[in-house]
């Protein structure tokens, strides 16, 4: 992404961008929470997440980890298709 | 040096210009989080039975990005051109 900057303005944004990234996993870590737990759990007649709550949790987990990463690609594509169009026709 | 005549635009400072690049990947970012979260809603089954994605949901997933992609694309343009039809018929 050609978007003409200094080395030292690069470096800067760099800095903002990784600080950006903590808070995006941050908030991928809370969504993800969220979702596990409002899927997952129901039943409070016991303070302990129980065996199903926890298996059902872990997949939860693993799902929602492959789902991101496959639509990350996704994304990716779709990103990269828009931008070779809107090059296109200018 | 060039001299465009139109009464010289201010060049954006550094802080500026470091602070748009920033903008624009946060506004990609908002719109890859947002579609996750929606595309999990509409294709992923809650009750997790199984850790591994299914066949059908992540077809679902891969069609629900495209979908999403493109509904952005037309409401985009289509808030544009109602903005500008309201503006123009309400001004001044």
């Amino acid at each position: 992404m050609d978007t003409g900057l200094t080395a030292a303005e690069s470096r800067e944004l760099d800095t903002r961008l990784q600080k950006r990234q903590v808070k995006e996993f941050m908030s991928v870590f809370g969504n993800l929470v969220d979702n596990c737990f409002n899927s997952c759990v129901d039943d409070f007649t016991s303070k302990a997440l129980s065996g199903r709550e926890s298996g059902c949790i872990s997949r939860c987990v693993t799902k929602s980890m492959t789902t991101q990463t496959r639509l990350g690609e996704r994304f990716a594509e779709l990103n990269a298709a828009a931008s070779a169009d809107m090059m296109q026709k200018r | 040096m060039s001299f465009l005549g139109f009464g010289g635009r201010p060049q954006p400072s550094s802080a500026e210009k470091v602070a748009a690049v920033e903008n624009e990947l946060k506004v990609v970012a908002e719109m890859h989080s947002r579609m996750v979260k929606v595309c999990t809603a509409k294709c992923v089954d809650r009750t997790y039975r199984e850790a591994d994605l299914a066949k059908g949901e992540a077809v679902c997933l891969d069609r629900c990005a495209a979908k999403f992609f493109e509904a952005h694309q037309t409401i985009s343009e289509q808030l544009q051109k109602e903005g500008a039809q309201r503006g123009l018929g309400g001004g001044m």
